[in-house]
């Protein structure tokens, strides 16, 4: 208790006062007038008394000084005036604080903006209880309704069938749960009953009675789906995520317990999600409302529910503790193979063989369902070695500025040492400037992190705002960043200081300034040689994905997308019976063309450039199956005009091809080439589902042109179209149960750009219906660019990072020559009043800046050549270093060095040389 | 000039408490002349120690200070025993009556008991 109180005493004392040192003053001053007048008293003279007092204190200045150090702490106190004298320091030099300051903070804040993204989308645990102990069956992203056998056996989405019977005879997990592995592309329509609000497009996710429980969650307010929910005739119920509690209803506790409309059929609302919890995996569409699995072919029509052959759900359990994975996957892959062998889908001589193959994959699940990280952590990976490249310049740069500073203050440290500073104390006075250094530094990075993370996931998710991912930085990237960035500081900050306290006082101030070999060292040189290669290793890459970009965009994908807008819509939401949507079709139609300037109308299944895809099976009547697929599209006779598809061969989808007309199918030429010999007349064959019943369905009538579908890379892409109402013969399903029926979207061309459509399709469509609500509106070329928001993030990422190394390098190859010049300037004083020419002199240094380039160059090339098969996965079409990025690169460096040499070769030329003889 | 002691590690701040108990209240100088007086001026005491251990005690909490007028009607700071001072110089006291009968007893003549 003693000891602590004095401590703290001792601890304010550190920061002592005026008043305070002035009362140790006076108090030895009483001290000393008593001393001396004792001494006068027994006789002494004034001047022998004041002596004898003084020795018998031991000086006055010593005896202050034990007196100050009794006061406060004088580690405390070094610290203090050592961080003083270093903030004091580094004002004075303005320039170069920036710089530094500027450099670590773009170096480390780069990193961990994108460290922020990887904790997020990589390694961060979803907000349920007991992550660790959640395995997923299945390692597959897929979506959203399969069926048949797969060549390689490995299964990743089951049927409802086959997930009651794994959940029935598996006791190893505590829970296993189901959900809809395709929500985000099937939205449904929600409308709050009684309220003002029109209907509105919302994200579902359809889940089994005991999803909740499996993630050991518990409510925000009322209760969460449970098993009595999940059953066929219960009353249907919903839960609404927190987000949407909060943000489309403000938080409203009335919310539970009240009727909402969702695809026109009512639902209460029984309670709200946890916070924080955004569903089952880490998606830009997080589920605003969760709903029992059976009430989904009410809701949704969707008859694949009871469908045992339809695969449609991802299962996650929660496994009890001590159980080994490794018979489990056994296990669960016997019962699997068991379950199929009893399927017709594997009774066909192709597929029997592959029923030997079935297994299935167990994958931790505690991070959720990986979705993202299947299509950013290559990227996000790159971006870490691209973002750890541009740190490792960011140091060398640091390395080189604290060596130049540390060289330049050899005389200055070899004054202290003369004057009796210790060498321990000089070394700890630079530590502390590289220390505050690099912590004033990871202050700023920290900004620069969070302004990096938001611009990242507004480049990642354009337009986006619902990304559960937070951009503010975690504690694990604030321990990231000062960590980095203290590492650094000290790292750079010692090698000088070291070779400073070392230098003999007597040699450095003899040695002065003047000098011809003093330059740069060869550390130095090594840095800036490694920073100028590196930095055109990134302007290279940069190059390579802004080419990559260029050639994806300029893709001549066969479209047309001049005053065209597409209107995502969903009939079935609506309500529309399959029986109805061809009076729906048909009043679209005719509603939008009598608008002034609407060319064409055209209404399909899918259009081209969306994310979502319709493939199946293929055989040509009277030829062996080859089991090759093509993806099916249906669409009305204006559709292949409004998205300016051309036909080639025959005739394209008419009005004649109704309901009762016989069907027929339009296909195009990758099509052709797939199922056809080469020169073969496909215009009257037949096709269809493999199956003697089904290979005869549609009539082939023409050819298409082919367009770009789902994304640009996919080349020969075969694809069928067939007109929106008609059905195939041996189509088994009553036309109630033809989900094939129902349009997703609406294509309109204009004769000009119509800046008010969305108001005007909304309108319009709700004037047929109110409960037809608009999905998605996007012009065509919107929507054809969102499929290139990746590729664009990429492109820029490394422009900026390009950027970023570049300048760094710049400036790292600036800071050398102009202290070389510096260095160098009585020699260079010497050389010119000798009668060198002031060309002379620029020449010779910026030879030297070159030089140092040049060899980076040589350097950086090859890396480059070598580095390309890293991001070769991410180019389209590129496989090597093109010469027009490698031009580009060179250039952009050369340049860049040309005017960081200039610069000081300038301000060596106009050394007056009297002036630099004089400077001694 | 005779050899003098110097002031043991510790023993310092020992006498002070002790003189501050027997004279009460008094300045720094006054301290330190009264424990050379006590010794017998046979202790050579660097009056630039002196400061910080006064210091060090008020820290402590074991004597408080005041600003006073001495007897020459000067003004200096004037130290005082505390409640906890007394406490410790008792316990001081007792460690080193305990210590040196101890040290006594090994340097006592042989043969005893």
């Amino acid at each position: 208790m003693r000891t602590i109180k004095a401590l703290w005493m001792r601890f304010r004392g550190t920061f002592a006062t005026d008043r305070a040192e002035s009362e140790m003053y006076a108090e030895l001053e009483s001290h000393l007038e008593m001393h001396i007048e004792d001494g006068m008293r027994a006789g002494l003279t004034e001047q022998e008394a004041r002596r004898q007092a003084l020795i018998k204190l031991g000086g006055m200045e010593q005896a202050r000084t034990a007196y100050r150090e009794q006061r406060g702490l004088p580690f405390v106190e070094q610290l203090v005036s050592d961080v003083k004298y270093a903030l004091r320091t580094l004002r004075k030099t303005p320039g170069f604080t920036a710089t530094a300051v500027l450099t670590l903070a773009l170096g480390i804040g780069a990193n961990a903006a994108i460290f922020t993204l990887v904790n997020a989308v990589l390694l961060r645990n979803l907000p349920v209880s007991d992550p660790r102990m959640l395995v997923r069956i299945g390692d597959q992203i897929q979506c959203c309704v399969q069926e048949g056998a797969h060549d390689d056996g490995n299964y990743s989405m089951f049927s409802t069938h086959t997930y009651q019977e794994l959940k029935k005879s598996n006791p190893e997990f505590e829970e296993l749960a189901a959900m809809q592995a395709g929500f985000a592309p099937r939205p449904v329509i929600a409308r709050r009953d009684g309220g003002q609000e029109t209907a509105k497009s919302v994200i579902a996710e359809f889940v089994s009675g005991n999803y909740f429980r499996t993630f050991g969650l518990r409510p925000e307010a009322g209760r969460l789906i449970t098993d009595s929910d999940d059953v066929t005739g219960a009353p249907m119920v919903a839960v609404v995520s927190y987000e949407t509690w909060k943000n489309d209803y403000n938080g409203d506790p009335s919310i539970v317990g009240s009727t909402f409309w969702v695809n026109t059929k009512a639902v209460t609302v029984v309670g709200i999600a946890p916070s924080g919890f955004f569903g089952d995996r880490l998606t830009n569409t997080p589920p605003n409302f969760y709903l029992p699995i059976e009430a989904m072919p009410v809701l949704a029509n969707a008859d694949y529910v009871h469908d045992p052959d339809s695969e449609w759900l991802y299962i996650v359990g929660r496994i009890k503790p001590g159980i080994a994975w490794g018979p489990l996957q056994e296990k669960i892959g016997v019962q699997l193979k068991q379950l199929f062998a009893s399927s017709r889908l594997f009774s066909s001589a192709h597929d029997h063989p592959l029923l030997a193959k079935t297994h299935v994959v167990l994958t931790p699940a505690g991070g959720g369902i990986q979705y993202l990280r299947d299509w950013y952590g290559d990227r996000l990976k790159l971006l870490m070695w691209i973002s750890g490249l541009v740190l490792l310049i960011a140091c060398a740069n640091i390395a080189n500025l604290l060596l130049v500073r540390g060289m330049g203050r050899k005389s200055e440290m070899a004054v202290r040492t003369a004057l009796g500073a210790a060498r321990g104390r000089i070394v700890r006075q630079l530590m502390t400037e590289s220390v505050l250094l690099s912590v004033i530094s990871g202050m700023i990075a920290l900004v620069v992190s969070y302004a990096g993370a938001r611009m990242l996931l507004m480049m990642a998710f354009p337009g986006d705002q619902r990304v559960p991912i937070s951009s503010g930085p975690s504690l694990e990237v604030l321990g990231f960043a000062l960590c980095i960035s203290t590492v650094t500081g000290v790292l750079f900050g010692v090698a000088p200081a070291l070779t400073a306290a070392q230098a003999e006082p007597a040699d450095a101030l003899r040695s002065g300034k003047r000098t011809t070999t003093g330059g740069a060292s060869l550390l130095q040189r090594g840095l800036v040689i490694v920073q100028a290669a590196l930095s055109l290793v990134l302007l290279v890459g940069a190059g390579l994905f802004a080419q990559n970009l260029s050639k994806l965009e300029h893709m001549d994908m066969k479209l047309d997308t001049t005053n065209r807008y597409i209107v995502h819509f969903n009939p079935q939401a609506a309500g529309y019976a399959t029986t109805q949507v061809g009076a729906l079709y048909q009043m679209i139609e005719d509603r939008f063309l009598t608008m002034p300037g609407m060319q064409k109308v055209g209404i399909s299944t899918y259009t081209p450039m969306e994310g979502n895809n319709n493939g199946w099976g293929v055989q040509i009547q009277g030829q062996p199956d080859l089991h090759k697929h093509a993806s099916f599209i249906k669409a009305n006779a204006e559709y292949f005009d409004s998205v300016g598809t051309r036909v080639v061969m025959g005739r394209g989808i008419g009005l004649k091809d109704t309901s009762t007309a016989p069907a027929v199918g339009v296909v195009n030429q990758s099509f052709v080439n797939t199922f056809f010999k080469p020169g073969e007349n496909p215009l009257g064959h037949r096709f269809g589902i493999p199956g003697p019943a089904s290979s005869g369905d549609y009539e082939i009538v023409g050819v298409v042109e082919d367009t770009s579908y789902t994304d640009v890379k996919w080349k020969n892409h075969a694809m069928y179209f067939v007109p929106l109402m008609q059905r195939p013969a041996s189509a088994k399903r009553p036309i109630e149960k033809d989900s094939m029926l129902y349009a997703g979207a609406i294509v309109l061309q204009t004769s000009h750009a119509m800046p008010d459509m969305e108001a005007i399709a909304r309108r319009m469509l709700m004037g047929i219906n109110p409960n037809l609500s608009v999905v998605r509106f996007q012009t065509f070329s919107a929507q054809i660019a969102d499929r290139f928001s990746t590729d664009r993030m990429l492109s820029r990422l490394m422009t900026l990072f390009g950027a970023l190394a570049l300048l760094l390098a710049a400036v790292g190859l600036y800071g050398v020559t102009s202290y070389t010049v510096a260095r160098r300037t009585g020699e260079i004083g010497i050389r010119m009043a000798l009668g060198a020419e002031r060309a002379t002199v620029v020449t010779m240094v910026l030879r030297n800046a070159m030089m140092q380039t040049l060899l980076g160059l040589a350097i950086g090339v090859p890396v480059a050549y070598g580095c390309v098969k890293f991001v070769k996965s991410q180019l389209f079409e590129i496989n090597s270093v093109t010469p027009g990025a490698l031009t580009i690169a060179v250039g952009t460096l050369l340049t860049a060095a040309l005017v960081a040499g200039l610069i000081p070769a300038r301000r060596a030329a106009s050394i007056e040389p009297m002036q630099a003889l004089r400077t001694e | 000039m005779s050899e003098k002691s110097e002031v043991w590690q510790g023993t310092l701040a020992l006498m002070v408490l002790r003189t501050l108990e027997t004279m009460g209240p008094l300045h720094g100088y006054g301290i330190a002349r009264r424990i050379e007086q006590i010794s017998g001026d046979a202790l050579a005491l660097n009056y630039g120690t002196l400061y910080p251990a006064l210091l060090k005690l008020v820290q402590e909490g074991a004597i408080s200070s005041e600003w006073g007028t001495s007897e020459n009607n000067r003004k200096a700071k004037f130290y005082k025993l505390t409640r906890a001072g007394k406490k410790q110089l008792e316990g001081q006291r007792r460690d080193w009556e305990q210590a040196t009968e101890i040290v006594a007893r090994f340097l006592s003549p042989v043969g005893e008991g």
